[in-house]
């Protein structure tokens, strides 16, 4: 058994010791305010200041397989509708899905493949690459068909996974943004998949509060005790990361193993027929070896999740759906379709038993959101394994704070 | 004549509750199992899992008949059931009123599929 998990969790740190306190008191050791956590202004402020401004991922370019494969995506956030569509030079953009002609929501189907998308009101049709190719009576209005095309969205890919900007000049591109970040996700496999498992909950919590449930494992042994007993031992009674990392608004987990962990028959069952799969399709090498990333969890800012880990890759995007509400979609990212009824097998398992897990979270984070937002609280705490919390609120509160003294709200 | 292929017969008495399509209906399936419906299935397939998935491993996708479409469906339902007996236990009546905020919305196992209904 242990030799197996060490190869199907790919696991060669077994030993652990725990982040210091010292170590991340660089962050701050104080309380955090709550408020944060519920306040419509400050809500607002953050969807000024950050989701409006920065790269947020949407998708996965194994949504967009061939020119004019095209996904739609709304941001309740900012009331935007985003048509992504592959183009005929096999360039993936984003647009706006609005006609320009009188603004109305041009596309309905949640995906498809077309060559060209027409507005159902007055028939104004766009090609693939947003370029308006037709509109009835069009001499009618004195316009130019070369500045009607769609709307752009800045738009770019890493590791496979679709980001847009809604700024209409972002202050960096995506690569730059992530640094050597993007390197390491590019080696994942999550940069070659194919399809998907997909999951999604909505929550009554904001969504930092959303967010942070993720990114701390402090709450392991107590809200998983039993889904997640295979995450925790006498070595490390909490499951704590093996190690932080911080770059700039991103952070990273490298997650520590259980080297002897109580697995059950069918979960083992489960995990080796996975493994074996994703060794034959060459995903990784029979020894369970990984050139990088191979525990990684990754936490770009502000919104989104990867855990790398060969075996699985899963990614989890929180979306703010307003001060005290969000949504969460996960997926769980395959490559290639099923090769055998093994792998079918095995992919089932492991999304059942990641939304077990996440449904234990949703809980939880909603008795916290009503607690917060009942104002009973001026602040509240994190502690030092609890860093990266403290992490995304230092970064939203430098983003807002900044953007406050931009439009002149304080001095 | 047997639903299932040769060799599974201990299931063939499960095989109308539980040769389910679809993931979200295998998931919703074992929100709606009494814990004694889930634990008498997931007693008879327990040890045959293995052996159910090297015979249709064996067989291939392609190859599959209506039985071995209806096993591949059972040892599918079997997995959300193993995840409700092995690790929830007394818990899993607490669990599934969580669960059900989780929603299923794709599936690979879902891909190519109708919606034919193999019980």
């Amino acid at each position: 058994m242990r030799g197996f998990w060490g190869k199907v969790m790919n696991a060669p740190i077994t030993s652990f010791t725990p982040t210091a306190p010292e170590d991340v008191a660089w962050l701050g050791t104080g309380p955090v305010p709550a408020a944060a956590y519920y306040d419509p202004i400050w809500y607002a402020d953050e969807i000024s200041a950050i989701f409006k401004q920065n790269w947020l991922q949407i998708g996965h370019i194994c949504e967009v397989p061939d020119r004019g494969s095209f996904i739609r995506r709304e941001l309740e956030f900012a009331a935007a509708s985003l048509l992504i569509v592959r183009g005929a030079d096999d360039v993936v953009r984003a647009f706006h899905n609005v006609c320009t002609h009188r603004g109305t929501q041009l596309v309905a189907a949640e995906c498809g493949r077309a060559k060209t998308f027409s507005c159902r009101y007055h028939m104004w049709t766009y090609d693939g690459d947003g370029r308006l190719l037709s509109a009835p009576d069009f001499e009618q209005f004195g316009l130019d068909k070369a500045d009607c095309g769609l709307p752009q969205v800045a738009c770019e890919v890493v590791a496979g996974m679709i980001f847009v900007n809604l700024a209409k000049q972002p202050v960096q591109g995506l690569r730059e943004y992530l640094g050597d970040l993007a390197m390491r996700m590019e080696e994942l496999p999550i940069a070659r998949a194919t399809t998907f498992s997909e999951y999604h909950y909505e929550i009554d919590a904001n969504w930092k509060l959303t967010y942070d449930n993720f990114q701390e494992n402090y709450h392991l042994r107590f809200i998983h005790s039993r889904s997640g007993a295979a995450a925790f031992a006498p070595e490390n009674p909490f499951g704590y990361p093996a190690a932080f990392g911080f770059h700039g608004e991103h952070r990273t987990q490298t997650l520590w193993s259980n080297p002897n962990p109580e697995i059950k028959q069918l979960q083992t069952l489960g995990f080796m027929r996975g493994f074996a799969a994703l060794v034959a399709k060459g995903v990784v090498p029979s020894d369970g070896s990984n050139a990088s990333g191979s525990r990684d969890y990754f936490a770009l800012f502000p919104n989104f999740f990867l855990l790398g880990t060969p075996a699985q890759q899963f990614s989890h995007s929180v979306y703010p759906l307003g001060p005290e509400k969000s949504r969460g979609v996960i997926r769980l990212y395959w490559v290639g379709a099923d090769s055998t009824p093994s792998e079918r097998y095995a992919r089932e398992y492991s999304m059942a038993t990641a939304r077990d897990i996440h449904a234990e979270d949703r809980g939880v984070i909603t008795a916290g959101q009503r607690g917060l937002s009942s104002g009973a609280l001026a602040h509240i705490h994190f502690q030092a394994q609890e860093a990266l919390c403290r992490h995304l609120y230092n970064g939203v509160a430098a983003r807002v704070n900044a953007w406050r003294v931009k439009k002149g709200d304080v001095g | 004549m047997s639903s299932l292929p040769e060799g599974f017969a201990p299931l063939e008495p499960f095989a109308a509750e539980w040769a389910i399509e679809g993931t979200a209906a295998r998931a919703a399936r074992r929100d709606g199992m009494t814990t004694a419906e889930g634990e008498a299935f997931y007693a008879a397939g327990k040890d045959l899992l293995a052996p159910a998935l090297d015979y249709l491993d064996a067989k291939g996708f392609a190859a599959f008949a209506d039985q071995d479409r209806r096993l591949m469906a059972m040892m599918l339902s079997l997995a959300h059931v193993a995840l409700a007996v092995e690790l929830q236990g007394p818990d899993e009546a607490k669990h599934t009123k969580v669960r059900k905020f989780m929603v299923i919305t794709k599936s690979p196992a879902d891909a190519g599929l109708g919606h034919k209904n193999v019980g």
